[in-house]
């Protein structure tokens, strides 16, 4: 044990327990809460990227144009130019102008309330310069600054550093109307809160080097998808391809290697794409490909490619191949070559450069894609993986609203632009006030986040679902949707690898949380401690690395290429260093201190020989203890300094400066060793020859916080069959709870919200931060698993009346309705009142007489049926000319109640809108009681209708007279292997008696042993088995129950809202069919497949009265002589076909209306479907008989 | 009829403990199906009295109504008077919505809190119209020992207050039964137990070391058996401690020792155990049930072979007349 360390001695220094662990955990959510990534890098556009925005826009700089003016003197006025430039922006809080023109701030609660936008409005200094040109050419400039001109407003994330609610405390929160539980993350755009999805792509400025599948005509491809940060273009893409043998016909070695170039037709040679760089030397290439010349397999390979650029030997032939390519035709050599150069120097692979002199860095990068490619065709490394999470980046609402930010300031500068243009050109004096329209960013930002089509409305490119209504279900629902990610890739796509689990999602991504079916996999949630990176300048790396001696292309030669190490920068090969170990060690050093950004990824390949180094936004990283020397750097005083809060700052982020805690991303991860447990390390110094590994570098903080918020409420989900813990993680966000505790102050239009929620007696250590205890969603059922009566069948159980009636899982269901009073034009304006039968038209079938004076149903009303909630008119235009007065003057424009629904006004909110429109917003609620078909789940994917309920007398009872709310049948159990609900339950009964909660954490050292034993000192069975009596017939049970208390969950599906029938009602106007769903009272359809049955089973009227006569029967009247429908008059009994002057030969036919639809269709296209009721045969014969 | 005396059986009832809110008394010489039938009777059909009515005319409380008028239907009241009360479809006297002596009791709450305390409206705060019908308080009546705590707890909790909110409603409490709503059950808890035998095989017991019985007698989760402190024999402390968990027989068999106690449960006589909620005494509640059972059986004496039958059973009259 003592092997010699003093420190061990000493209880300051002891290595820290798991428990310990757990405070450091604390610590973490204390200071960041759950959504610290969408608040990141909401923080980050609002604080960086917008300015960095309108900075990079160029100065706006208009001439008058030459204008024909006709009989005026054309005489010279010297020219006078304008030049405007957009400077520092401003952004206030949150605001809201009222239609009476009175601004004052905004809180969320009223914005949800009264469907406004929680924006706040964004000014920029604008700078004018007006240079004037005199007749004799000297220049005269006039400027003038606008000091915080509106340029549009900015929706707001919640809790971000620019909302109102920013570092309030509870109490504030509270007074404010706000949950203090809830974290912000959102937008509230027209009242209804939106959430970003983050959205996945691929990493640019990464080469990925794959081997095509044979048979194909190319063996391997290198691509890089280039794009340069402060870019608003789409990647350029480069391909660099190697022919497959078999591919290239005709060549003697065959594997040509060529590259294609943006906006260039075909492949070009490598060699030629050198040599237009200006490397012609077929030495200076081969260096800048494969550094090292005794590496002859690799030169080799590159030998065909040398042959086959032979006949190109200068740079401007080379540059000439390529403009020959490229889109211009018939144009001058000279332009070719100027048009291949520019190619060259702005298209390819612009993050290395787009300036001039870039054509070393430019080979040297070109080199070494042909390097990797050549590097995998030999066999020396595999090729790259699509899939691995290094290679992803996630866009959070930071870069994507950046993205339409950029977007938009352009459009706006553009229109600024256009509108000056034409002040100059007609001669009016400009005025920028009038030149700058704001509602181009205000609208834009707003229509995007309102409808989730990401890009310009009516555009190509745009990205649906990108923004989406937050689900306030539960809590957990609300947490777990903020952490959502999303990789558009096509749903239909066959590809598996895309939605697997990969090894690098570890502790990144939940691997229990996703959809089932189209989207599985696709659509993912981050795992507790998973970390989006904002991004950070490169530029302080770059500095770094030049104190440090790194080498840059112009000082080196390539022959020390490979005994140095090759150090890119996002992605950009900046140089090479000599003494890597050293450079990282100081790097890593720096990081642990703060003094380089805490989120710069430190890749070391020792392999490749090469130090990557990223700095970029979107990389997912989380935290994990730094190991030295196989000891953890965090020792216990330190988590006792914590858990005592000795220094005022301290908390995570001090123990992340004094550098116990780095952040490490998902391809630093991969140069890691990382013990899974702290008593892994301590074994490996106790036994270093059993150990797995003697060069630990970081220790997982906890195991368990691989699992997402959904994740973490299942208890013991290590003894789970995993589809389980994913079908929970899907259910536990359909059940009822406590999802905000403000919810009495807010008008959702559903809400479910549980009449007694209890904390679980089974918790894991992560809800604690998920504020499970203090908003759960669930009640600790007695559950027995059970055979009794049989009523528990196929997924069914069996609940206890008598439970139910004490108020079991009872809820209240809320829904809200709104209107308000639109106006068009000036005049006609609706209005909130109670609709009166003598002049109103379009009145409901319901019932009125819940309506107050003022058109709406107080509080406390009881509603039912198709009540009229809220009573509305429109006034009907008056006809002027005629003298008599009109019947009715309005049109009845009400709001009915749900024709399934009943319930109790709960509020009525009225208010105005934006617009200063009166809005009303009225919920309605009702008590939902449990009963038979209501659906209800455990916290193991173990759902189930109620299938019967028995009052207490009937339930079977233990010796202690305990009778259980819940009976599921033991049928469940076998082939789902949720072994971790059995576990719960006797945790559960142990927990119970003791009056603790149960520890459920997974990947801990609780056993089934510990638990049973602990049972059997409460005085049970220690299995939890309990002998029980029938409650019908007083008898013992043969069997023994297994029993106890396992915290159940209400799903919101219950049968009230799913019961339907209907016999005869509505139908479709078109078909004359039966309108579908419940909510319109539709009929139930006779399928395709019960037509097929009813086919084979011969019942031929059945069939006929299922599709016709229930359905949509019609006669129509057919000429006997055309075959056509003809006119029938059935009131006055005749009948004619005008085309055969026929008035006697017509006869009736049965068809659907359908049917009737699609002849009258085929006749609009000059299709004539004719009828005939006698045989044809028959007919024709008639018909020669007439004519002859 | 043809009643065969072997049946017959005098059953006799011997009490154990009697507490107002608690009764443990011995059932012998009967079977099941009257244990349970006496069972099922003092959980379901003992009438109460219990709020079943609610006209609320104030509530500006963070429940809503339906929720208080749901927890005002669970406060016990005590209803020694259900038994002499109608039930109020029976009522000839009323139309069934109250105020009316022989089948209902008023009730009002009228609570508003005007202090930046929270206030608690318990059941204390429910005015009875009636003396003898009040929430039951199981703390008021040794409230004197309970010291202090007692005293700030009063009652059951219906609802807590904020500064200026106000709860002010009446309620109407009726005669009901368990069957119709778990509220107007008496009972707490009702449980009876098959009384076990436990005979220990002693010779078989000898062949065991004293580590050896000691653990088995562990193995028990209830203190059924114990080890003599002087003889060091192992000795059956409370055979009703047994829960038929059958877990001393599995042990005796994995020590290879089967037939080391044999446990025999008595089919003739049952431990009751009668908790009541307060509503009415367990002693009451236990004697109410056998006037019940009484009662239905003279029903079906009454009727047998008669019409009324058909009344008195609907749908299984014709099966009692066709059964018996």
């Amino acid at each position: 044990m003592y092997s010699g360390d003093d420190d061990e001695y000493l209880d300051e220094d002891q290595e820290i327990t798991q428990e310990d662990a757990w405070a450091v955990i604390s610590a973490y959510f204390e200071e960041k809460g759950l959504v610290r990534q969408q608040l990141d890098s909401f923080d980050e556009f609002i604080q960086n990227t917008m300015q960095e925005i309108v900075d990079e826009s160029a100065e706006i700089e208009i001439r008058p144009e030459a204008q024909h003016n006709p009989g005026r003197n054309n005489e010279f006025m010297g020219e006078t130019t304008y030049k405007i430039r957009f400077g520092q922006i401003y952004l206030s809080k949150p605001m809201m102008t009222e239609s009476d023109g009175e601004t004052q701030t905004l809180f969320p609660k009223a914005a949800r309330l009264r469907n406004l936008t929680y924006s706040a409005p964004l000014y920029a200094d604008i700078t004018k310069y007006v240079i004037r040109k005199g007749e004799d050419g000297e220049e005269e400039m006039e400027q003038e600054d606008l000091a915080k001109v509106f340029i549009g407003k900015v929706p707001i994330m919640l809790r971000s550093s620019y909302c109102t609610l920013y570092e309030n405390s509870d109490k504030d929160l509270t007074e404010l109307g706000e949950c203090p539980y809830d974290q912000g993350g959102y937008f509230i755009i027209n009242g209804s809160e939106k959430v970003l999805i983050a959205q996945e792509k691929m990493s640019t400025n990464h080469v990925y080097v794959f081997k095509k599948r044979q048979p194909n005509k190319y063996a391997y491809v290198a691509e890089v998808r280039s794009m340069a940060e402060t870019q608003n273009k789409p990647a350029s893409s480069m391909f660099v391809r190697m022919l497959s043998r078999a591919g290239a016909k005709g060549g003697s070695s065959g594997q040509y290697i060529r590259a294609t170039l943006p906006y260039i037709r075909t492949e070009i040679p490598i060699i030629v794409v050198f040599r237009a760089l200006g490397f012609v030397a077929d030495k200076d290439i081969l260096e800048h490909i494969c550094y090292d010349f005794s590496d002859t397999a690799m030169m080799e390979l590159l030998r065909p490619s040398l042959e086959e650029a032979f006949v190109i030997q200068n740079q401007q032939v080379a540059l000439d191949y390529i403009g020959k390519r490229g889109s211009t035709v018939g144009v001058t050599r000279e332009k070719r070559i100027k048009y291949a150069k520019e190619i060259l120097q702005k298209e390819m692979l612009p993050h290395v450069g787009v300036g001039e002199y870039c054509e070393t860095k430019k080979a040297y990068f070109f080199g070494y894609i042909i390097h990797r490619l050549l590097l995998c065709a030999l066999g020396r490394r595999a090729e790259d993986d699509r899939d691995h999470y290094g290679n992803k980046r996630l866009d959070l609402a930071g870069p994507l609203l950046g993205g339409l930010f950029r977007m938009l300031f352009r459009k706006l500068t553009k229109d600024v632009r256009g509108y000056l243009q034409k002040c100059v050109d007609s001669g009016k004096e400009i005025n920028l006030a009038y030149a700058v329209k704001a509602k181009t960013i205000t609208s834009g930002l707003k229509y995007s986040l309102a409808t989730g089509n990401w890009g310009q409305a009516n555009t190509a490119g745009v990205r649906a679902g990108v923004s989406q209504v937050l689900n306030r279900l539960t809590f957990a629902s609300t947490l777990s949707h903020l952490r959502r990610l999303n990789s558009p890739i096509g749903r239909e796509g066959k590809l598996a690898k895309p939605r697997q689990l990969h090894n690098s999602h570890w502790g990144m991504m939940c691997p229990a949380e996703t959809p089932e079916g189209q989207a599985c996999g696709l659509v993912k949630n981050l795992a507790l401690m998973a970390y989006i990176t904002v991004g950070s300048a490169a530029n302080p790396i770059l500095v770094f690395l030049e104190e440090w001696s790194t080498e840059n292309f112009e000082e080196i030669s390539p022959a020390v290429i490979p005994q140095s190490t090759k150090i890119f920068v996002n992605g950009c090969w900046v140089g090479i260093h000599r003494d890597p170990e050293h450079l990282v060690k100081t790097l890593r050093q720096l990081r642990r201190q703060v003094d380089v950004n805490t989120e710069v990824g430190v890749v070391r390949d020792i392999r490749l020989k090469e130090l990557r180094l990223y700095t970029d936004y979107g990389r997912c990283s989380r935290p994990l203890f730094i190991v030295e020397k196989q000891r953890l750097l965090i020792k216990k005083s330190h988590i006792q300094a914590l858990q005592q809060k000795e220094s005022p700052e301290g908390g995570w982020f001090e123990l992340v400066s004094k550098g116990f805690i780095e952040y490490v991303d998902t391809e630093e991860e991969e140069t890691t060793m990382i013990s899974m447990t702290i008593s892994d390390l301590i074994n490996a110094r106790n036994n270093p020859n059993e150990a797995y590994s003697d060069t630990y570098t970081h220790c997982e903080i906890h195991p368990s916080l691989i699992l997402g918020v959904c994740g973490s409420i299942i208890p013991f989900p290590d003894h789970n069959q995993s589809p389980r813990n994913t079908y929970q993680s899907a259910m536990g966000k359909q059940a009822m709870g406590i999802y905000v505790t403000n919810y009495q102050l807010r008008m959702d239009t559903l809400a479910y919200v549980l009449y007694y929620p209890q904390k679980p007696l089974v918790t894991t250590r992560a809800m604690e931060h998920l504020h499970f205890r203090q908003l759960p969603a669930g009640i600790n059922a007695v559950v027995a698993i059970a055979c009794y009566s049989g009523y528990n069948q196929e997924d069914s159980v069996i609940m206890n009346q008598s439970s139910v009636d004490r108020g079991f899982f009872r809820s209240i269901f809320y829904r809200s309705y709104r209107d308000e009073e639109k106006k068009q034009g000036t005049l006609v304006k609706e209005e909130f009142e109670r609709p009166n039968r003598e002049n109103t038209t379009g009145m409901r079938h319901g019932s009125y007489d819940k309506l107050d004076d003022d058109g709406l149903a107080p509080p406390g009303t009881r509603v039912s049926g198709e009540d009229v909630i809220i009573g509305k008119t429109t006034p009907l235009p008056q006809d002027e000319t005629g003298t008599q007065a009109q019947r009715y003057t309005k049109r009845d424009q009400s709001t009915c109640l749900r024709q399934s629904e009943s319930g109790m006004i709960d509020q009525v909110v009225l208010t105005t809108n934006a617009d200063g429109l009166r809005f009303v917003k009225v919920r309605v609620r009702s008590i939902r009681i449990p009963q038979i078909g209501d659906k209800f789940s455990s916290r193991h994917g173990q759902k189930g209708t109620v299938g019967m309920t028995y009052t207490q007398e009937d339930m079977p009872w233990t010796q202690e007279g305990i009778t259980p709310d819940i009976i599921v049948n033991p049928h469940a159990i076998p082939s789902r292997m949720t072994i971790g609900q059995l576990i719960e339950c006797i945790m559960g009964k142990v927990a119970a008696h003791m009056g603790k909660e149960g520890d459920a954490t997974p990947f801990t050292d609780v056993t089934v042993d510990n638990i049973s034993k602990a049972l059997h000192k409460c005085g049970y069975q220690m299995r939890g088995f309990e002998t029980m009596y029938n409650g019908h017939t007083g008898r013992r049970l043969n069997a023994m129950i297994f029993i106890g208390p396992t915290y159940y969950q209400r799903l919101k599906h219950m049968v009230d809202d799913k019961i339907h029938s209907r016999g005869r009602g509505p139908v479709q106007i078109l078909t004359r069919q039966p309108a579908e769903g419940r909510s319109r009272d539709g009929g139930l359809r006779f399928g395709e497949m019960e037509r097929d049955c009813m086919i084979a089973h011969g019942a031929a009227h059945f069939l006929k009265e299922r599709l016709f006569d229930q359905s949509d029967a019609y006669r129509v009247h057919v000429c006997e002589l055309c075959g056509l429908i003809a006119i029938a008059n059935l009131k006055k009994s005749t009948f004619e076909c005008r085309g055969c002057k026929n008035k006697t030969e017509i006869v009736q036919v049965h068809i659907p209306y359908a049917c009737k639809l699609l002849f009258q269709e085929l006749m609009s296209m000059a299709i004539a479907p004719r009828m005939f009721t006698k045989e044809v045969k028959q007919l024709k014969s008639d018909q020669s008989k007439k004519g002859a | 009829m043809d009643m065969s005396s072997s049946y017959q059986r005098v059953p006799s009832v011997r009490i154990r403990e009697m507490k107002d809110d608690f009764l443990k008394f011995e059932l012998r010489d009967t079977d099941a199906s009257i244990a349970n039938a006496l069972r099922r009777i003092m959980i379901a059909e003992v009438p109460t009295l219990a709020i079943d009515l609610v006209e609320i005319e104030a509530n500006s409380s963070v429940l809503n109504d339906e929720f208080i008028a749901h927890r005002l239907g669970l406060i016990p009241l005590k209803s020694e008077k259900a038994v002499n009360m109608l039930l109020s479809r029976d009522c000839n006297a009323c139309d069934g919505d109250g105020r009316c002596d022989f089948c209902s009791v008023e009730f009002t709450l009228d609570v508003k809190c005007t202090t930046d305390q929270t206030l608690d409206v318990t059941s204390q705060d429910l005015r009875s119209s009636d003396l003898s019908v009040v929430p039951v308080d199981s703390l008021g009546q040794n409230t004197g020992s309970m010291g202090d705590a007692a005293l700030e707890q009063r009652g059951i909790l219906i609802v807590k207050l904020r500064r200026g909110q106000e709860l002010k409603l009446r309620a109407i409490a009726r005669k009901g039964i368990g069957k119709d709503h778990a509220k107007w059950s008496p009972a707490a808890t009702v449980t009876f137990q098959y009384e076990p035998e436990i005979h220990l095989n002693e010779t078989l017991l000898e062949t065991l070391t004293l580590d050896q019985k000691r653990e088995w007698v562990e193995s028990s989760p209830t203190k059924v058996f114990d080890i003599d402190q002087v003889t060091q024999q192992v000795v059956v402390v409370d055979p009703e401690a047994y829960a038929y968990d059958e877990e001393v027989i599995k042990k005796a068999d994995a020590m290879g020792k089967p037939g080391l106690v044999e446990i025999i449960s008595r089919e003739d006589s049952f431990i009751f155990t009668v908790e009541s909620t307060g509503a009415i005494k367990a002693a009451d509640m236990f004697l109410n049930a056998i006037n019940i059972l009484r009662q239905k059986l003279d029903g079906v004496r009454l009727s047998f072979d008669t019409q009324e039958a058909d009344d008195q059973f609907g749908e299984l009259g014709a099966h009692m007349r066709g059964g018996l």
